[in-house]
């Protein structure tokens, strides 16, 4: 009898119901239209007007819906990124989900010596070679805030670092339109010229609103460069629950993507079906230590709502985090925020998830992390697969065959079990499950020093696809130009 | 001394009305204005602050007594006359030269104004012209100054060099607080203390000028 054929069903986690995300978005529209927000940009807020906004106080500017709905339709629902080489690495749409780390720290888990430092540009090529190297990360961030370089150039020179040490897309910081040109610069040597770039883009740009309703100068600098030059960017302001934005989730969010909207209608205004990925980053303001908190549970709860939000309504795929915590240490507080994050993250089927690696909310930067959240993206990638069902997997054949088979008969020595179980089973490499006595024997270490020990090999050992002298010398040139 | 036990109460629970009617009725009493500043609010202030560094109440409490205790001390003002002490410290605070954001900078001058010091806020923005011109104007004790981004940092330094180009440094102390700021940083530029938090920045303010 021939089986019939089975779709995999993916699981798949939903938050909002329609209604929540529609009054959501409707308080978002109602904030633009009745409260506001401060456009500090002429040309941004020439724009504005021209699309129909009303402008107070010089620079306070009351946007309608019609406006906002038209950005909404002309933005692209699926944004491709390339790495570096021109291979399609991510198709940002759907529920396709990606992970990679994240920007900015102030400082890092020292990897000899496990204690808590400032970085500095090296680490920005250590994560960088890490992020190359692991099967689960799909780009790159700085993961530090490096103190040996001139602080006026900082991310031109981080970008540089980024590219000499990953082949994979990077999501880049800047500044304002200056270092954004420089960067932009280096860029197409990398893809061998502009036209390649805006074609296969690798990279993509993270700038950020002030919460609340406030749009800097500097910050639609960059949007508007990156709508011209078509680079995809997010704009995510810290709209969080109690600090940016009020304590409630659902005003947050409202808040959020309000501001998000805003950024959206700027950007298609200066570059019409340019790519955008949306969503803000709500998370909380944590009411007794004022952090902003990267472990907190909130955090993946209001980004599953945005998803929601993105099947509901906008259509564009959007920003997220996942693998980061507030410990300050890697221990079982931050293996359980980052699986929390991480697997939440994949179940919403949000896109572009990015702060793997982060502990001390987002302070401090750890190899360890990036290496052990790896495997929890794997372990995550497994479950969110599914169950095939078919022939093949529902075994009915094997089975016969080792229950009939006599003395001796199991399925460990089974043809089937060879076949399949590479595919079948999710295969841990960091996460043990030796015997008690062989763990001993082999040192009885924990995840936080196997994790170690990973990354030291991984940063030795790994070696990446190398940029030809001639683009390596024109990146030196570039970084050191004034 | 006047037994303050319910209008401790009020100021603890944030019960603003409450508050403010008990210093009222104290006042009416014909208790010194003194006495129920000293003994009433800051007392009780002083055991909010410890509640709270101990983690045992949230910030929107803790803020919330230090607005009761404002408005407490609204109406002890006219009892007192020019010259009594009746503030910590005076503190001019900033968010530095081309950086926006404020919301930690109004945290920390809240946190401070509700353990007794007087804030005076520029806003953000400021240039370090802007500080100086201030600095000689308002005469605070300590200037606090912040930054959240590692590109607006350098402004830090620049203000204190300003400070002392024009021969005011010494006359005051500098706190410096943000994200991207570490201890190791305000040392390199000669700030007086850093803080890396809002309760830090009250606990160090009072360490700066020798006062509990």
């Amino acid at each position: 009898m021939k089986r019939s054929e089975t779709t995999t069903f993916q699981p798949r986690m939903k938050v909002l119901n329609a209604e929540q995300a529609w009054a959501i978005h409707r308080a978002a529209l109602e904030i633009l239209e009745k409260t506001g927000f401060k456009m500090e940009h002429p040309g941004a807020l020439r724009m504005l007007v021209d699309a129909g906004a009303k402008v107070t106080d010089s620079d306070w500017v009351k946007l309608p819906v019609h406006a906002v709905e038209e950005a909404m339709k002309s933005a692209p629902r699926q944004i491709d990124l390339y790495d570096q080489h021109g291979n399609l690495a991510m198709v940002l749409a759907n529920g396709n989900s990606y992970y990679g780390t994240g920007s900015d720290a102030t400082f890092t888990l020292d990897l000899e010596t496990g204690q808590r430092r400032r970085t500095v540009l090296k680490d920005v090529a250590n994560f960088a070679r890490l992020v190359d190297a692991l099967e689960n990360m799909s780009f790159a961030m700085s993961m530090a805030n490096p103190e040996d370089v001139p602080v006026e150039d900082i991310y031109v020179y981080v970008f540089a670092e980024m590219v000499r040490n990953t082949s994979k897309p990077i999501v880049f910081i800047a500044d304002r339109g200056k270092d954004i040109a420089r960067i932009y610069e280096i860029a197409c040597h990398v893809a061998s010229g502009e036209e390649k770039l805006q074609q296969k883009p690798f990279l993509l740009n993270y700038s950020e609103a002030i919460s609340p309703l406030r749009f800097p100068q500097n910050v639609m600098e960059k949007l508007i460069f990156c709508a011209e030059h078509r680079i995809p960017i997010c704009l995510p302001s810290g709209s969080n629950a109690g600090g940016g934005a009020p304590v409630t989730l659902a005003g947050a969010l409202a808040m959020g993507i309000a501001e998000n909207l805003v950024g959206l209608t700027v950007h298609q205004l200066a570059g019409k079906g340019a790519p955008f990925l949306f969503g803000p980053n709500v998370s909380v303001l944590d009411m007794k230590s004022t952090i902003v908190s990267y472990g907190c549970p909130e955090w993946s709860l209001t980004q599953a709502a945005l998803a929601d939000m993105r099947d509901e309504i906008y259509g564009l795929p959007i920003w997220a985090f996942a693998g980061a915590s507030d410990a300050k240490a890697l221990d079982a507080q931050a293996g359980a925020e980052a699986m929390f994050s991480i697997i939440t993250g994949m179940l919403s089927g949000a896109n572009l998830i990015h702060d793997v690696g982060f502990l001390e909310y987002g302070n401090t930067s750890s190899l360890e992390m990036v290496t052990m959240a790896d495997e929890l993206v794997a372990m995550s990638r497994f479950f969110t697969r599914g169950i095939p069902v078919d022939e093949a997997t529902l075994a009915v054949e094997a089975i016969r065959r080792v229950a009939t088979g006599g003395p001796g008969s199991i399925f460990l020595m089974d043809d089937h079990t060879f076949e399949h179980f590479m595919e079948a089973q999710f295969l841990p490499r960091l996460l043990d499950r030796s015997r008690y006595d062989s763990w001993k024997q082999a040192g009885a270490t924990d995840l936080y020093q196997r994790c170690n020990a990973e990354a030291r090999r991984i940063i030795s050992g790994h070696k990446g696809a190398a940029k030809s002298a001639e683009v390596l010398d024109r990146i030196e040139e570039i970084v050191r130009a004034k | 001394m006047s037994d303050f036990k319910a209008l401790s109460e009020a100021i603890s629970k944030g019960d603003i009305n409450t508050a403010v009617s008990e210093t009222r009725q104290a006042l009416d009493a014909g208790t010194s204005a003194q006495d129920i500043l000293d003994n009433g609010l800051i007392a009780t202030m002083n055991e909010v602050g410890d509640r709270f560094s101990s983690g045992l109440i949230f910030v929107p409490q803790m803020l919330r007594s230090a607005k009761a205790m404002q408005e407490c001390t609204k109406l002890l003002k006219p009892y007192f006359q020019e010259g009594d002490v009746v503030s910590k410290g005076k503190v001019l605070m900033g968010t530095v030269r081309g950086d926006l954001h404020d919301i930690g900078k109004n945290l920390v001058s809240m946190m401070m104004e509700g353990a007794g010091f007087t804030i005076v806020d520029l806003g953000v923005d400021v240039p370090p012209e802007h500080f100086v011109e201030k600095t000689k104007e308002v005469k605070p004790d300590i200037v606090g100054m912040s930054a959240l981004l590692s590109t607006t940092m350098p402004a830090m330094a620049d203000t204190v060099d300003a400070l002392q180009a024009a021969g005011i440094r010494k006359k005051v102390k500098i706190m410096i607080g943000g994200a991207p700021v570490t201890e190791k940083y305000a040392q390199k530029i000669g700030a007086d203390s850093y803080a890396s938090d809002a309760g830090s920045a009250v606990t160090r303010a009072k360490e700066l000028l020798g006062i509990s």
